[in-house]
Protein backbone atom coordinates (compact mmCIF):
# COMPACT_ATOMS: atom_id res chain seq x y z
CA UNK A 1 0.00 0.00 0.00
CA UNK A 2 1.41 3.38 -0.91
CA UNK A 3 1.33 6.43 1.34
CA UNK A 4 -1.68 8.03 -0.33
CA UNK A 5 -3.79 4.89 0.13
CA UNK A 6 -2.75 4.65 3.78
CA UNK A 7 -3.59 8.33 4.33
CA UNK A 8 -6.99 7.85 2.68
CA UNK A 9 -7.75 4.80 4.78
CA UNK A 10 -6.71 6.66 7.91
CA UNK A 11 -8.95 9.58 6.97
CA UNK A 12 -11.85 7.19 6.28
CA UNK A 13 -11.28 5.49 9.63
CA UNK A 14 -11.22 8.84 11.44
CA UNK A 15 -14.35 9.97 9.62
CA UNK A 16 -16.15 6.74 10.53
CA UNK A 17 -15.18 7.28 14.18
CA UNK A 18 -16.56 10.84 14.14
CA UNK A 19 -19.83 9.78 12.53
CA UNK A 20 -20.03 6.85 14.93
CA UNK A 21 -19.66 9.02 18.02
CA UNK A 22 -22.23 11.51 16.67
CA UNK A 23 -24.89 8.84 16.09
CA UNK A 24 -24.05 6.63 19.04
CA UNK A 25 -24.47 9.61 21.33
CA UNK A 26 -27.68 10.68 19.60
CA UNK A 27 -29.00 7.10 19.39
CA UNK A 28 -28.57 6.59 23.13
CA UNK A 29 -30.87 9.50 23.86
CA UNK A 30 -33.49 8.89 21.19
CA UNK A 31 -37.02 7.79 21.95
CA UNK A 32 -36.74 5.09 19.32
CA UNK A 33 -33.90 3.46 21.25
CA UNK A 34 -35.85 3.64 24.49
CA UNK A 35 -38.87 1.92 22.91
CA UNK A 36 -36.79 -0.80 21.29
CA UNK A 37 -34.84 -1.32 24.48
CA UNK A 38 -38.13 -2.24 26.15
CA UNK A 39 -38.84 -4.60 23.23
CA UNK A 40 -35.39 -6.14 23.68
CA UNK A 41 -36.24 -6.81 27.31
CA UNK A 42 -39.40 -8.82 26.51
CA UNK A 43 -37.57 -12.16 26.99
CA UNK A 44 -36.71 -11.00 30.50
CA UNK A 45 -40.45 -11.05 31.28
CA UNK A 46 -40.63 -14.47 29.64
CA UNK A 47 -37.73 -15.65 31.79
CA UNK A 48 -39.41 -14.29 34.93
CA UNK A 49 -42.68 -16.06 34.14
CA UNK A 50 -40.88 -19.33 33.38
CA UNK A 51 -38.89 -19.05 36.59
CA UNK A 52 -41.86 -18.17 38.78
CA UNK A 53 -44.29 -20.65 37.19
CA UNK A 54 -43.09 -23.77 39.14
CA UNK A 55 -43.43 -21.84 42.40
CA UNK A 56 -47.12 -21.08 41.80
CA UNK A 57 -48.09 -24.20 39.82
CA UNK A 58 -46.17 -26.65 41.99
CA UNK A 59 -44.76 -28.42 38.89
CA UNK A 60 -41.11 -29.34 38.65
CA UNK A 61 -39.06 -26.76 36.79
CA UNK A 62 -37.02 -27.36 33.63
CA UNK A 63 -33.36 -26.58 33.95
CA UNK A 64 -32.65 -22.87 33.52
CA UNK A 65 -29.81 -23.19 31.04
CA UNK A 66 -31.93 -25.49 28.85
CA UNK A 67 -34.72 -22.89 28.69
CA UNK A 68 -32.17 -20.16 28.08
CA UNK A 69 -30.49 -21.89 25.14
CA UNK A 70 -33.61 -23.34 23.54
CA UNK A 71 -36.27 -20.71 24.12
CA UNK A 72 -34.75 -17.33 24.98
CA UNK A 73 -31.85 -17.46 22.52
CA UNK A 74 -33.99 -18.91 19.73
CA UNK A 75 -36.58 -16.18 20.32
CA UNK A 76 -33.85 -13.56 20.06
CA UNK A 77 -32.37 -15.25 17.02
CA UNK A 78 -35.55 -15.73 15.03
CA UNK A 79 -37.55 -12.69 16.03
CA UNK A 80 -35.99 -9.98 18.15
CA UNK A 81 -32.65 -9.37 16.48
CA UNK A 82 -34.42 -9.38 13.11
CA UNK A 83 -36.88 -6.79 14.33
CA UNK A 84 -34.23 -4.57 15.92
CA UNK A 85 -31.85 -4.87 12.95
CA UNK A 86 -34.72 -4.09 10.60
CA UNK A 87 -35.74 -0.87 12.33
CA UNK A 88 -32.23 0.36 13.05
CA UNK A 89 -30.68 -0.82 9.78
CA UNK A 90 -33.25 0.69 7.45
CA UNK A 91 -33.20 3.94 9.41
CA UNK A 92 -29.46 4.47 8.79
CA UNK A 93 -30.36 6.14 5.52
CA UNK A 94 -34.13 6.57 5.54
CA UNK A 95 -34.38 8.63 8.74
CA UNK A 96 -31.92 11.14 7.25
CA UNK A 97 -33.98 11.40 4.08
CA UNK A 98 -37.40 11.41 5.75
CA UNK A 99 -36.20 13.77 8.49
CA UNK A 100 -34.48 15.94 5.86
CA UNK A 101 -31.31 16.04 7.95
CA UNK A 102 -29.12 14.40 5.31
CA UNK A 103 -27.95 17.84 4.15
CA UNK A 104 -26.13 18.41 7.44
CA UNK A 105 -24.04 15.28 6.87
CA UNK A 106 -23.41 15.45 3.12
CA UNK A 107 -22.07 19.00 3.31
CA UNK A 108 -19.28 18.02 5.73
CA UNK A 109 -15.76 16.87 4.88
CA UNK A 110 -16.56 13.21 5.40
CA UNK A 111 -17.15 10.71 2.62
CA UNK A 112 -20.58 9.23 2.08
CA UNK A 113 -19.14 5.79 2.82
CA UNK A 114 -17.98 7.09 6.20
CA UNK A 115 -21.50 8.36 6.92
CA UNK A 116 -23.03 4.96 6.14
CA UNK A 117 -20.36 2.92 7.92
CA UNK A 118 -20.21 5.21 10.96
CA UNK A 119 -23.95 5.31 11.44
CA UNK A 120 -24.24 1.57 10.78
CA UNK A 121 -21.57 0.90 13.40
CA UNK A 122 -23.30 3.18 15.92
CA UNK A 123 -26.69 1.56 15.45
CA UNK A 124 -25.24 -1.95 15.42
CA UNK A 125 -23.48 -1.22 18.71
CA UNK A 126 -26.70 0.06 20.23
CA UNK A 127 -28.65 -3.01 19.16
CA UNK A 128 -25.90 -5.33 20.42
CA UNK A 129 -25.91 -3.44 23.71
CA UNK A 130 -29.70 -3.64 24.06
CA UNK A 131 -29.74 -7.33 23.16
CA UNK A 132 -26.74 -8.10 25.37
CA UNK A 133 -28.43 -6.54 28.39
CA UNK A 134 -31.67 -8.44 27.75
CA UNK A 135 -29.88 -11.76 27.21
CA UNK A 136 -27.71 -11.34 30.31
CA UNK A 137 -30.63 -10.45 32.58
CA UNK A 138 -32.64 -13.41 31.21
CA UNK A 139 -29.65 -15.69 31.80
CA UNK A 140 -29.23 -14.49 35.37
CA UNK A 141 -32.93 -14.93 36.15
CA UNK A 142 -33.13 -18.43 34.69
CA UNK A 143 -29.90 -19.57 36.33
CA UNK A 144 -30.26 -17.69 39.60
CA UNK A 145 -29.58 -20.81 41.64
CA UNK A 146 -26.48 -21.77 39.60
CA UNK A 147 -24.64 -18.51 39.37
CA UNK A 148 -21.56 -20.08 40.95
CA UNK A 149 -21.25 -22.50 38.00
CA UNK A 150 -18.78 -20.69 35.78
CA UNK A 151 -19.14 -23.18 32.93
CA UNK A 152 -22.58 -21.71 32.28
CA UNK A 153 -21.07 -18.33 31.53
CA UNK A 154 -19.30 -19.82 28.52
CA UNK A 155 -22.73 -20.55 27.08
CA UNK A 156 -23.81 -16.98 27.76
CA UNK A 157 -20.72 -15.55 26.06
CA UNK A 158 -21.07 -17.88 23.06
CA UNK A 159 -24.75 -16.99 22.63
CA UNK A 160 -24.12 -13.26 22.94
CA UNK A 161 -21.39 -13.54 20.28
CA UNK A 162 -23.70 -15.46 17.93
CA UNK A 163 -26.47 -12.91 18.42
CA UNK A 164 -24.01 -10.07 17.85
CA UNK A 165 -22.89 -11.66 14.59
CA UNK A 166 -26.54 -11.94 13.60
CA UNK A 167 -27.18 -8.29 14.43
CA UNK A 168 -24.08 -7.25 12.48
CA UNK A 169 -25.20 -9.22 9.42
CA UNK A 170 -28.90 -8.34 9.44
CA UNK A 171 -28.25 -4.65 10.14
CA UNK A 172 -25.86 -4.55 7.17
CA UNK A 173 -28.49 -6.13 4.94
CA UNK A 174 -31.21 -3.72 6.07
CA UNK A 175 -28.85 -0.74 5.84
CA UNK A 176 -28.33 -1.65 2.19
CA UNK A 177 -32.06 -2.07 1.61
CA UNK A 178 -32.72 1.31 3.25
CA UNK A 179 -30.40 3.11 0.84
CA UNK A 180 -32.46 2.32 -2.22
CA UNK A 181 -35.98 1.26 -1.19
CA UNK A 182 -38.59 3.68 0.08
CA UNK A 183 -40.68 0.94 1.69
CA UNK A 184 -37.69 -0.81 3.15
CA UNK A 185 -39.52 -1.83 6.34
CA UNK A 186 -42.08 -3.77 4.31
CA UNK A 187 -39.33 -5.56 2.41
CA UNK A 188 -37.58 -6.24 5.70
CA UNK A 189 -40.65 -7.88 7.21
CA UNK A 190 -41.16 -10.07 4.14
CA UNK A 191 -37.50 -11.07 4.11
CA UNK A 192 -37.02 -11.45 7.83
CA UNK A 193 -40.22 -13.16 8.79
CA UNK A 194 -40.94 -14.79 5.44
CA UNK A 195 -37.81 -15.90 3.64
CA UNK A 196 -35.57 -16.35 6.69
CA UNK A 197 -38.19 -18.24 8.66
CA UNK A 198 -39.11 -20.59 5.81
CA UNK A 199 -35.95 -21.25 3.85
CA UNK A 200 -34.01 -22.39 6.93
CA UNK A 201 -36.23 -25.47 7.21
CA UNK A 202 -35.61 -26.56 3.61
CA UNK A 203 -33.45 -29.66 3.43
CA UNK A 204 -30.17 -29.71 1.53
CA UNK A 205 -28.13 -26.68 0.53
CA UNK A 206 -31.13 -24.33 -0.02
CA UNK A 207 -31.05 -23.33 3.65
CA UNK A 208 -27.59 -21.85 3.06
CA UNK A 209 -29.34 -18.94 1.32
CA UNK A 210 -30.53 -17.72 4.69
CA UNK A 211 -28.49 -15.82 7.27
CA UNK A 212 -30.10 -17.64 10.15
CA UNK A 213 -28.63 -20.93 8.85
CA UNK A 214 -25.11 -19.69 9.57
CA UNK A 215 -26.12 -18.37 12.98
CA UNK A 216 -27.75 -21.66 13.96
CA UNK A 217 -24.65 -23.47 12.69
CA UNK A 218 -22.73 -21.77 15.50
CA UNK A 219 -25.11 -23.08 18.17
CA UNK A 220 -25.25 -26.66 19.47
CA UNK A 221 -28.01 -28.74 17.90
CA UNK A 222 -30.35 -30.36 20.46
CA UNK A 223 -31.04 -33.89 19.25
CA UNK A 224 -33.99 -34.50 21.51
CA UNK A 225 -36.21 -32.65 23.88
CA UNK A 226 -39.28 -30.42 23.72
CA UNK A 227 -37.55 -27.61 21.83
CA UNK A 228 -35.54 -29.61 19.32
CA UNK A 229 -38.07 -28.60 16.60
CA UNK A 230 -36.49 -25.13 16.65
CA UNK A 231 -33.41 -26.58 15.01
CA UNK A 232 -35.52 -28.83 12.71
CA UNK A 233 -33.83 -29.91 9.48
CA UNK A 234 -30.69 -27.94 10.24
CA UNK A 235 -27.75 -29.26 8.25
CA UNK A 236 -25.11 -27.06 9.82
CA UNK A 237 -22.11 -25.53 8.09
CA UNK A 238 -18.78 -25.71 9.89
CA UNK A 239 -18.25 -22.91 12.45
CA UNK A 240 -15.37 -21.46 10.40
CA UNK A 241 -17.46 -21.44 7.23
CA UNK A 242 -20.41 -19.94 9.12
CA UNK A 243 -18.37 -17.08 10.59
CA UNK A 244 -16.68 -16.47 7.23
CA UNK A 245 -20.07 -16.32 5.47
CA UNK A 246 -21.52 -13.94 8.06
CA UNK A 247 -18.59 -11.55 7.64
CA UNK A 248 -18.72 -11.92 3.86
CA UNK A 249 -22.46 -11.15 3.73
CA UNK A 250 -21.94 -8.14 6.03
CA UNK A 251 -19.08 -6.85 3.88
CA UNK A 252 -20.98 -7.27 0.63
CA UNK A 253 -24.11 -5.49 1.88
CA UNK A 254 -22.14 -2.66 3.48
CA UNK A 255 -20.12 -2.22 0.29
CA UNK A 256 -23.31 -2.07 -1.76
CA UNK A 257 -24.89 0.35 0.73
CA UNK A 258 -21.89 2.70 0.44
CA UNK A 259 -21.99 2.47 -3.34
CA UNK A 260 -25.74 3.20 -3.58
CA UNK A 261 -25.55 6.00 -1.05
CA UNK A 262 -22.69 7.67 -2.93
CA UNK A 263 -24.37 7.45 -6.31
CA UNK A 264 -28.03 8.03 -5.56
CA UNK A 265 -29.75 11.43 -5.40
CA UNK A 266 -31.96 11.70 -2.35
CA UNK A 267 -34.84 14.09 -2.92
CA UNK A 268 -36.74 15.39 0.08
CA UNK A 269 -40.49 15.22 -0.22
CA UNK A 270 -42.69 18.09 0.96
CA UNK B 1 -12.71 39.60 -10.16
CA UNK B 2 -11.95 35.88 -10.14
CA UNK B 3 -14.77 33.43 -10.80
CA UNK B 4 -15.43 31.27 -7.75
CA UNK B 5 -18.41 29.22 -8.87
CA UNK B 6 -18.97 28.24 -12.48
CA UNK B 7 -21.80 26.24 -14.00
CA UNK B 8 -22.01 25.06 -17.58
CA UNK B 9 -25.34 24.06 -19.11
CA UNK B 10 -26.48 22.81 -15.73
CA UNK B 11 -29.78 20.93 -16.01
CA UNK B 12 -31.73 18.79 -13.60
CA UNK B 13 -34.98 16.85 -13.92
CA UNK B 14 -36.93 15.09 -11.21
CA UNK B 15 -38.54 12.38 -13.33
CA UNK B 16 -40.60 14.36 -15.81
CA UNK B 17 -40.48 17.55 -13.77
CA UNK B 18 -37.94 20.15 -14.76
CA UNK B 19 -35.88 21.41 -11.86
CA UNK B 20 -33.30 23.49 -13.67
CA UNK B 21 -32.58 23.99 -17.35
CA UNK B 22 -29.40 24.94 -19.14
CA UNK B 23 -27.92 27.22 -16.51
CA UNK B 24 -24.49 28.62 -17.37
CA UNK B 25 -23.23 31.10 -14.83
CA UNK B 26 -20.08 32.54 -13.39
CA UNK B 27 -20.27 33.75 -9.80
CA UNK B 28 -17.59 35.88 -8.21
CA UNK B 29 -16.73 36.59 -4.59
CA UNK B 30 -19.20 38.77 -2.68
CA UNK B 31 -22.91 38.36 -2.12
CA UNK B 32 -25.05 37.03 -4.94
CA UNK B 33 -28.79 36.88 -4.47
CA UNK B 34 -30.76 34.04 -6.04
CA UNK B 35 -34.21 35.33 -6.60
CA UNK B 36 -37.34 33.62 -7.77
CA UNK B 37 -40.79 32.50 -6.67
CA UNK B 38 -41.34 29.24 -4.76
CA UNK B 39 -40.62 26.26 -6.99
CA UNK B 40 -38.54 28.33 -9.42
CA UNK B 41 -35.49 26.09 -9.02
CA UNK B 42 -33.48 28.10 -6.50
CA UNK B 43 -32.99 25.22 -4.07
CA UNK B 44 -32.21 22.82 -6.92
CA UNK B 45 -29.54 25.24 -8.12
CA UNK B 46 -28.02 25.54 -4.65
CA UNK B 47 -28.07 21.77 -4.12
CA UNK B 48 -26.40 21.24 -7.48
CA UNK B 49 -23.60 23.69 -6.83
CA UNK B 50 -22.98 22.21 -3.38
CA UNK B 51 -22.87 18.71 -4.86
CA UNK B 52 -25.84 17.37 -2.92
CA UNK B 53 -27.51 16.20 -6.11
CA UNK B 54 -25.98 15.43 -9.46
CA UNK B 55 -26.97 17.19 -12.68
CA UNK B 56 -28.52 15.30 -15.58
CA UNK B 57 -26.59 17.50 -17.99
CA UNK B 58 -23.81 20.00 -17.49
CA UNK B 59 -21.25 20.60 -14.83
CA UNK B 60 -20.50 22.75 -11.85
CA UNK B 61 -17.16 23.68 -10.35
CA UNK B 62 -16.07 25.68 -7.32
CA UNK B 63 -12.61 27.21 -7.62
CA UNK B 64 -12.11 24.99 -10.65
CA UNK B 65 -12.84 21.76 -8.78
CA UNK B 66 -15.78 19.40 -9.16
CA UNK B 67 -17.68 19.37 -5.92
CA UNK B 68 -19.87 16.24 -5.86
CA UNK B 69 -18.26 13.51 -3.76
CA UNK B 70 -15.17 15.74 -3.41
CA UNK B 71 -15.74 15.70 0.34
CA UNK B 72 -12.43 17.33 1.34
CA UNK B 73 -13.72 20.51 -0.27
CA UNK B 74 -16.63 20.76 2.16
CA UNK B 75 -14.37 22.22 4.83
CA UNK B 76 -14.52 25.38 2.70
CA UNK B 77 -18.30 25.38 2.31
CA UNK B 78 -21.08 26.30 4.70
CA UNK B 79 -24.63 25.37 3.79
CA UNK B 80 -27.78 26.59 5.47
CA UNK B 81 -30.67 24.47 4.14
CA UNK B 82 -34.16 25.74 3.51
CA UNK B 83 -35.97 22.93 5.31
CA UNK B 84 -36.73 23.30 9.00
CA UNK B 85 -35.20 19.96 9.97
CA UNK B 86 -32.97 19.01 12.89
CA UNK B 87 -31.97 16.14 15.13
CA UNK B 88 -34.77 17.20 17.42
CA UNK B 89 -33.68 15.35 20.55
CA UNK B 90 -30.28 17.03 20.65
CA UNK B 91 -29.59 20.31 22.36
CA UNK B 92 -28.34 23.26 20.34
CA UNK B 93 -24.84 22.77 21.77
CA UNK B 94 -24.77 19.04 21.00
CA UNK B 95 -26.00 19.66 17.47
CA UNK B 96 -23.29 22.21 16.78
CA UNK B 97 -20.42 20.29 18.39
CA UNK B 98 -21.56 17.05 16.76
CA UNK B 99 -21.49 18.56 13.28
CA UNK B 100 -18.17 20.32 13.90
CA UNK B 101 -16.66 16.98 14.93
CA UNK B 102 -17.21 15.87 11.33
CA UNK B 103 -14.75 18.61 10.30
CA UNK B 104 -11.98 16.81 12.22
CA UNK B 105 -11.30 19.70 14.61
CA UNK B 106 -9.85 19.14 18.06
CA UNK B 107 -12.26 19.21 21.03
CA UNK B 108 -10.98 22.62 22.16
CA UNK B 109 -11.42 24.07 18.66
CA UNK B 110 -14.92 22.62 18.45
CA UNK B 111 -15.83 24.17 21.77
CA UNK B 112 -14.48 27.57 20.80
CA UNK B 113 -16.14 27.54 17.37
CA UNK B 114 -19.49 26.44 18.78
CA UNK B 115 -19.35 29.11 21.46
CA UNK B 116 -18.55 31.81 18.94
CA UNK B 117 -21.22 30.74 16.43
CA UNK B 118 -23.92 30.51 19.10
CA UNK B 119 -22.93 33.92 20.40
CA UNK B 120 -23.22 35.40 16.91
CA UNK B 121 -26.76 34.12 16.49
CA UNK B 122 -27.62 34.92 20.12
CA UNK B 123 -28.41 31.37 21.18
CA UNK B 124 -25.86 31.07 24.00
CA UNK B 125 -28.50 31.16 26.72
CA UNK B 126 -30.56 28.45 25.03
CA UNK B 127 -27.69 26.18 24.04
CA UNK B 128 -28.63 23.46 26.52
CA UNK B 129 -32.28 23.27 25.53
CA UNK B 130 -33.38 20.47 23.19
CA UNK B 131 -33.95 21.70 19.66
CA UNK B 132 -37.56 20.53 19.59
CA UNK B 133 -38.33 23.17 22.22
CA UNK B 134 -36.85 25.99 20.09
CA UNK B 135 -39.07 28.59 18.44
CA UNK B 136 -39.08 28.93 14.66
CA UNK B 137 -36.76 31.90 14.82
CA UNK B 138 -34.30 30.09 17.09
CA UNK B 139 -34.26 27.10 14.79
CA UNK B 140 -33.55 29.36 11.86
CA UNK B 141 -30.68 30.98 13.74
CA UNK B 142 -29.27 27.57 14.70
CA UNK B 143 -29.30 26.53 11.04
CA UNK B 144 -27.43 29.72 10.28
CA UNK B 145 -24.92 29.02 13.05
CA UNK B 146 -24.04 25.52 11.78
CA UNK B 147 -23.33 27.00 8.35
CA UNK B 148 -20.89 29.63 9.60
CA UNK B 149 -19.30 27.93 12.63
CA UNK B 150 -16.33 26.46 10.75
CA UNK B 151 -15.61 29.82 9.07
CA UNK B 152 -16.10 28.65 5.49
CA UNK B 153 -14.95 30.66 2.47
CA UNK B 154 -18.11 29.92 0.52
CA UNK B 155 -21.44 30.15 2.30
CA UNK B 156 -24.74 29.15 0.77
CA UNK B 157 -27.91 30.29 2.49
CA UNK B 158 -31.20 28.88 1.23
CA UNK B 159 -33.98 31.21 2.39
CA UNK B 160 -32.09 32.22 5.56
CA UNK B 161 -34.60 34.81 6.73
CA UNK B 162 -37.65 32.52 6.83
CA UNK B 163 -39.37 32.58 10.20
CA UNK B 164 -37.29 35.39 11.66
CA UNK B 165 -38.77 38.45 13.29
CA UNK B 166 -37.85 41.88 11.85
CA UNK B 167 -35.08 42.32 14.40
CA UNK B 168 -33.64 38.90 13.64
CA UNK B 169 -33.80 39.62 9.94
CA UNK B 170 -31.89 42.85 10.31
CA UNK B 171 -29.25 41.07 12.36
CA UNK B 172 -28.80 38.27 9.84
CA UNK B 173 -28.70 40.72 6.94
CA UNK B 174 -25.99 42.66 8.74
CA UNK B 175 -24.05 39.44 9.38
CA UNK B 176 -24.28 38.33 5.75
CA UNK B 177 -23.00 41.71 4.66
CA UNK B 178 -20.10 41.46 7.09
CA UNK B 179 -18.99 38.19 5.47
CA UNK B 180 -18.79 39.98 2.15
CA UNK B 181 -16.36 42.43 3.71
CA UNK B 182 -14.21 39.47 4.74
CA UNK B 183 -13.91 38.51 1.07
CA UNK B 184 -16.12 35.45 1.25
CA UNK B 185 -18.39 34.20 -1.49
CA UNK B 186 -22.00 34.16 -0.37
CA UNK B 187 -25.06 32.88 -2.16
CA UNK B 188 -28.40 33.81 -0.68
CA UNK B 189 -31.71 32.65 -2.06
CA UNK B 190 -35.09 34.15 -1.36
CA UNK B 191 -38.48 34.62 -2.89
CA UNK B 192 -38.90 37.87 -0.98
CA UNK B 193 -37.40 40.66 -3.00
CA UNK B 194 -36.77 43.27 -0.33
CA UNK B 195 -34.75 40.66 1.60
CA UNK B 196 -32.33 40.20 -1.29
CA UNK B 197 -32.35 43.88 -2.07
CA UNK B 198 -31.26 44.61 1.47
CA UNK B 199 -28.26 42.34 1.12
CA UNK B 200 -26.99 42.78 -2.41
CA UNK B 201 -27.42 44.38 -5.80
CA UNK B 202 -25.87 41.38 -7.52
CA UNK B 203 -28.68 39.05 -8.42
CA UNK B 204 -29.63 36.00 -10.43
CA UNK B 205 -33.29 35.81 -11.39
CA UNK B 206 -34.61 32.25 -11.68
CA UNK B 207 -38.07 31.27 -12.81
CA UNK B 208 -39.41 27.91 -13.99
CA UNK B 209 -35.93 26.41 -13.82
CA UNK B 210 -34.37 29.00 -16.08
CA UNK B 211 -32.16 31.97 -15.41
CA UNK B 212 -33.94 35.10 -16.56
CA UNK B 213 -31.12 37.48 -15.87
CA UNK B 214 -27.89 37.84 -13.98
CA UNK B 215 -26.02 40.91 -12.87
CA UNK B 216 -26.38 44.17 -11.07
CA UNK B 217 -29.93 45.39 -10.67
CA UNK B 218 -29.15 48.48 -12.76
CA UNK B 219 -27.54 46.34 -15.43
CA UNK B 220 -30.68 44.25 -15.57
CA UNK B 221 -32.74 47.37 -15.93
CA UNK B 222 -30.58 48.44 -18.85
CA UNK B 223 -31.09 45.06 -20.45
CA UNK B 224 -34.81 45.58 -20.55
CA UNK B 225 -34.98 49.01 -22.06
CA UNK B 226 -38.62 48.65 -22.94
CA UNK B 227 -39.55 48.00 -19.34
CA UNK B 228 -42.26 50.54 -18.46
CA UNK B 229 -41.44 52.63 -15.42
CA UNK B 230 -43.93 54.37 -13.22
CA UNK B 231 -43.04 57.78 -11.89
CA UNK B 232 -45.11 59.42 -9.20
CA UNK B 233 -45.12 63.23 -9.11
CA UNK B 234 -46.73 65.17 -6.31
CA UNK B 235 -47.32 68.79 -7.35
CA UNK B 236 -49.74 71.69 -7.02
CA UNK B 237 -51.29 71.31 -10.47
CA UNK B 238 -51.14 67.70 -11.63
CA UNK B 239 -53.80 68.10 -14.34
CA UNK B 240 -51.82 70.77 -16.10
CA UNK B 241 -48.73 68.60 -15.98
CA UNK B 242 -50.75 65.65 -17.32
CA UNK B 243 -51.92 67.70 -20.29
CA UNK B 244 -48.33 68.40 -21.30
CA UNK B 245 -47.24 64.76 -21.01
CA UNK B 246 -50.20 63.35 -22.89
CA UNK B 247 -48.67 64.54 -26.17
CA UNK B 248 -45.37 62.71 -25.65
CA UNK B 249 -44.94 59.35 -27.40
CA UNK B 250 -42.76 57.89 -24.63
CA UNK B 251 -45.61 58.27 -22.12
CA UNK B 252 -47.77 55.15 -22.08
CA UNK B 253 -50.28 55.88 -19.31
CA UNK B 254 -51.26 58.66 -17.00
CA UNK B 255 -53.24 58.13 -13.79
CA UNK B 256 -54.25 60.42 -11.01
CA UNK B 257 -53.28 58.91 -7.69
CA UNK B 258 -55.64 58.38 -4.80
CA UNK B 259 -53.67 60.89 -2.77
CA UNK B 260 -54.25 64.57 -3.51
CA UNK B 261 -52.12 66.18 -6.19
CA UNK B 262 -50.41 62.95 -7.24
CA UNK B 263 -49.83 62.04 -10.84
CA UNK B 264 -48.68 58.57 -11.90
CA UNK B 265 -46.96 58.50 -15.27
CA UNK B 266 -45.95 55.29 -17.00
CA UNK B 267 -43.11 55.69 -19.48
CA UNK B 268 -41.08 53.34 -21.66
CA UNK B 269 -38.17 55.76 -21.90
CA UNK B 270 -37.10 56.67 -18.44
CA UNK B 271 -34.00 58.64 -19.46
CA UNK B 272 -35.85 60.87 -21.90
CA UNK B 273 -38.64 61.41 -19.44
CA UNK B 274 -36.33 62.57 -16.69
CA UNK B 275 -34.28 64.75 -19.00
CA UNK B 276 -37.38 66.68 -20.08
CA UNK B 277 -39.01 66.86 -16.69
CA UNK B 278 -37.14 69.91 -15.26
CA UNK B 279 -37.76 72.03 -18.35
CA UNK B 280 -41.49 71.28 -18.20
CA UNK B 281 -41.65 72.30 -14.56
CA UNK B 282 -39.96 75.57 -15.42
CA UNK B 283 -42.01 76.18 -18.55
CA UNK B 284 -45.38 75.71 -16.85
CA UNK B 285 -44.25 77.05 -13.51
CA UNK B 286 -45.24 73.89 -11.64
CA UNK B 287 -44.23 73.60 -8.05
CA UNK B 288 -43.16 70.04 -7.27
CA UNK B 289 -43.44 68.56 -3.81
CA UNK B 290 -42.09 65.05 -4.47
CA UNK B 291 -40.92 62.76 -7.27
CA UNK B 292 -40.71 59.04 -6.56
CA UNK B 293 -40.40 55.88 -8.58
CA UNK B 294 -42.66 53.28 -6.90
CA UNK B 295 -41.50 50.45 -9.15
CA UNK B 296 -37.82 51.19 -8.81
CA UNK B 297 -37.09 47.94 -6.99
CA UNK B 298 -36.47 44.31 -7.78
CA UNK B 299 -40.13 43.42 -7.60
CA UNK B 300 -40.89 45.54 -10.66
CA UNK B 301 -38.06 44.04 -12.65
CA UNK B 302 -38.97 40.54 -11.57
CA UNK B 303 -42.68 40.94 -12.35
CA UNK B 304 -41.83 42.36 -15.71
CA UNK B 305 -39.40 39.57 -16.58
CA UNK B 306 -41.80 36.86 -15.51
CA UNK B 307 -44.65 38.36 -17.56
CA UNK B 308 -42.30 38.70 -20.52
Amino acid sequence: MNKITVRRLLFLWNSIRKVYSFFFFMGKKSNKTKIFFIVALLPVIMALIIKLNPIFSGRSSTEGIYIFSNVIIVFYLQALILLLALFFGTSVCSEEVEGKTLTYLTTRPVSKSAIILGKYAAYTSLVILMTGIGVTISFLILNVNKLHDFSLYEILIRDVIVLSLGIMCYTALFTFVGTFLKKSILFGFVFGFGWENVIQYFPGSTQRFSIVHYLKSLLPVPKTGRFSFLMFKLEPSTPVAAVFMLFLITGIFLGLACLFFSLKDYIFED
Amino acid sequence: MKTVIETKKLSKWYGNVLGLSDVSLQIEAGITGILGPNGAGKSTFLKLITGQIKPNIGSCTIEGQKIRNNYHFYSKIGFCPEQDSFYEEMTGWQFMTGLLKLHHYSPSEIKAMTKEALEIVELTEDKDRVIKSYSRGMRQRLKFAQAIAHKPEIIVFDEPLNGLDPLGRRKIIRLVKSYEEEGKTILVSSHVLPEIEAMTKQIILIHQGKVFAQGDIHYIRDLIDTHPHIVSIKCRNPRQLASTFIREDYVLNIHFGSADNTLLIETNNRDKFFSLLPSLFVKYNIEVDEITSPDDNLQAVFDYLVEK
